[in-house]
């Protein structure tokens, strides 16, 4: 662990479908006075930019492992760090990167050459989350309690996450994720050789051109009003994106994901990515990166829903994404916690969520965990695993002889499982020590039980080591989605 | 609550801002920023005076602090948990007050049945006080001493005959700990009631009791209430620091190095 135990060192890295990234950040870490109050992460700060790099590939199809691994080694090494004192941080893989064949080995080998407990990450809802955390998105709807949308425009994606500033999302700075938004419309769908030829069109936007009757291929040198309609259409969908439903049919057939369900009313609007960000500071050229990213752009600043929307200044360029995951992935779980520090760290733990036991008598609290046990049986390989979590919303009421039930319920619903995995119990309330006390004493397993923390269905933990001095451990609750 | 002997206070009200949105947006932003805090903010003001519904909260929970105070603990609380009533040399709370040393020590009854009724050299003594709240210890007793006898139990650590202790000072530990020759002793006492709960309970510990040794050797875990550390969650917390203890013979700054180290900044 870090030699000072009032800090984290953590690391970002962000393998986007145009450009790669890292950052090296320091999470200030305060235990509010009072002693009954948890400690959080107080202040974050970044210590180190690494420079903008294209995204390495072989082929159109696979990436470069080796060369992503050699940039974020030599970005570290500017940074002066070794990754034995990185006590934190994650790597994602975004936009069309996320859904090349080997992102997903190449996401835990960065993750694992970046230090101990660096995070491998993926998933549009996630990387819609970090961006919007990055752009100062969340922070601002913190701040004036408003509703704000981050639109996070990359090669490959626009991510939106929407941010409700309210009174309870204390550990994440005062604002709560209300949805995420996720479209396969990016700045480099359109690809040109040197020439201005046309070197690639990505599916997405062959179903674009298609739809609209564009008639674009490879190897054509188009006019430019040809391809600014394509942006502008493009444009359209972005704009349909945010201000739907009801959505146009070409959104759903781009949409990644679920689309919501209501409208949405928003105080505010942050652009951020490669392409968001030009939105706001046009290129001379708009083909200086060999691709349609400026037209998208200028679209985009042209577009008469976007010049009546509440466009905010974004607090970061391009690398809003990898600020987020170097800076607002990791959590802190609470002070009274019961741990085997053995068995710390633990990696890529899933969670399977039992919901809110608090209406639930004795009786039934057995059937609701059996079912939630049979349930992580069913969808993991259990013998690949460093443990499994159970997450539980609501104990109900904090008292001795009802944590007994539940620890009792518990025990027994675990016994179909391997008796060497490891358990992770992780609940809302303050009361992991006791209910991890009282689960030690009907159960020899492996047993970890967190507080403080909301995790849901199907989320991923990463359970750090103790932070020495402050008595809790760092949680990075992540998803794995390729 | 607002100051009320400064005649600035009661200045004119600043110029309203032009537009009526801004109005309403800083008082959003002034409900936000109370919701969020347990204190008494943005009650508002009647001229010079508090609104009526806020005087009547603040004597609400001043009465309820004061009961806290001026009220004792049932009979049936000792008899659930099999504790044995004793008392300090303090005659009455007006005197509790003003005389924290009679708090400290036990009357000549209480020394008599302690060496009667109490198990003599229990690794763990466990004292339950008064102190300045009686509710304090209604409201998190019946929690709290379940958690921590059974942890400690499943531990193997030998616990005494459990005293409660009317009038007392946290120091009243070191004599009955001493008195009984108790390896470690746990004063779980009320504290002194605030206008936002009148149920904080607070844990003192101290390793080798010993009378008119310095608060520095004590550790504490503090404000323990439904609103705090939950009671339960206590009494867990507190099965891992007397074991701490126990085995490193030591509370207090010397239990921790850490403590022993001050900022210098």
């Amino acid at each position: 662990m870090t030699a000072d135990p009032e800090s984290l060192t953590s690391v970002g890295v962000d393998v986007g479908t145009t450009t790669t990234h890292t950052i090296v950040s320091r999470l200030q870490v305060e235990t509010p006075p009072g002693g009954a109050a948890s400690p959080e992460i107080a202040d974050r700060e970044v210590v180190f930019r690494g420079p903008v790099r294209e995204t390495p590939l072989l082929d159109r199809e696979t990436i470069d492992v080796g060369g992503v691994a050699a940039f974020v080694k030599r970005d570290l090494e500017a940074a002066g760090l070794e990754p034995a004192t990185v006590d934190t941080g994650a790597v994602i893989v975004t936009g069309e990167t996320a859904r090349r064949e080997n992102a997903e080995p190449l996401v835990h080998q960065v993750a694992a050459d970046a230090g101990r407990f660096v995070a491998a990450t993926a998933g549009a809802d996630l990387e819609a989350v970090l961006a919007g955390r990055g752009s100062g998105a969340a922070a601002h709807a913190a701040e004036t309690g408003g509703t704000v949308a981050n639109v996070d425009v990359g090669g490959g994606t626009t991510n939106v996450a929407i941010f409700e500033g309210g009174s309870d999302g204390r550990k994440r700075g005062g604002s709560r994720v209300r949805e995420t938004r996720c479209l396969d419309v990016g700045g480099r769908l359109v690809r040109f050789d040197d020439d201005g030829r046309i070197g690639s069109i990505s599916p997405p936007a062959e179903v674009l051109a298609e739809a609209l009757e564009f008639p674009i291929a490879v190897g054509d040198e188009p006019d430019g009003e040809l391809l600014a309609a394509l942006a502008e259409a493009m444009a359209d969908r972005i704009v349909d994106l945010l201000e739907g439903p009801p959505f146009d049919r070409l959104t759903r057939e781009l949409a990644i994901g679920e689309l919501p369900t209501e409208p949405v009313s928003l105080d505010g609007v942050v652009f951020s990515g490669g392409v968001g960000l030009l939105v706001d500071s046009p290129p001379a050229d708009p083909f200086a990166h060999g691709d349609l990213g400026g037209l998208l752009a200028a679209a985009l600043r042209e577009h008469e829903r976007v010049r009546s929307w509440p466009v905010l200044e974004s607090a970061e360029d391009l690398r809003a994404t990898v600020v987020g995951a170097g800076t607002e992935s990791t959590t802190l779980s609470g002070r009274t916690i019961s741990i085997e520090p053995d068995l710390l760290p633990l990696r890529n733990v899933p969670v399977a969520d039992v919901g809110d036991l608090a209406d639930l008598e004795e009786s039934r609290l057995r059937d609701r965990l059996e079912a939630t046990v049979a349930r992580l049986r069913e969808l993991h390989d259990l013998h690949d695993l460093d443990a499994v979590a159970l997450a539980v919303a609501d104990v109900g009421p904090l008292e001795y002889e009802r944590l007994g039930s539940v620890a009792d319920a518990l025990a027994s619903a675990l016994e179909p499982l391997p008796p060497s995995l490891p358990i992770v119990v992780v609940v809302r309330q303050n009361c992991a020590k006791a209910l991890g006390q009282l689960l030690e004493r009907r159960s020899d397993r492996p047993l970890v039980a967190l507080d403080e923390l909301a995790v849901q269905d199907g989320d991923y933990l990463d359970v750090g080591e103790p932070i020495s001095g402050h008595d809790s451990v760092p949680v990075v609750v992540k998803t794995l989605a390729f | 609550m607002a100051s009320d002997s400064n005649p600035d206070a009661d200045a004119e009200p600043p110029e309203p801002t032009t537009s009526d949105d801004a109005d309403r947006g800083d008082e959003d932003a002034l409900r936000r920023i109370a919701d969020r805090n347990p204190t008494r903010l943005g009650v508002g003001r009647s001229g010079p005076r508090p609104t009526t519904e806020a005087l009547l909260e603040f004597r609400a929970d001043h009465g309820v602090a004061r009961d806290a105070v001026h009220s004792r603990v049932s009979d049936d609380l000792l008899k659930e948990f099999g504790l044995v009533r004793l008392r300090t040399r303090v005659a009455d709370t007006d005197q509790y007050l003003a005389r924290p040393d009679l708090g400290r020590e036990l009357d000549a009854d209480s020394l008599e049945r302690l060496e009667r009724d109490c198990e003599p050299a229990p690794e763990v003594q466990l004292v339950v006080s008064d102190g300045l709240s009686s509710s304090a210890v209604e409201a998190n007793v019946p929690q709290l001493l379940p958690a921590l006898l059974d942890g400690l139990e499943a531990r193997g650590i030998s616990v005494g005959t459990p005293v409660f202790v009317e009038s007392g000072r946290v120091d009243v530990m070191d004599a009955v700990g001493e008195e009984l020759e108790a390896d470690c002793c746990v004063n779980l006492i009320g504290e002194r009631p605030g206008l936002r709960t009148a149920e904080s309970l607070s844990a003192y510990l101290v390793y080798g009791p010993e009378r008119g040794s310095a608060t520095a050797k004590k550790s504490v875990v503090s404000n323990i209430h439904d609103g705090g550390l939950p009671p339960v969650e206590a009494g867990a917390e507190l099965v891992d620091l007397i074991a701490e203890m126990l085995d490193a013979e030591a509370s207090g700054v010397d239990l921790r190095e850490d403590d022993r180290e001050f900022r210098t900044e």
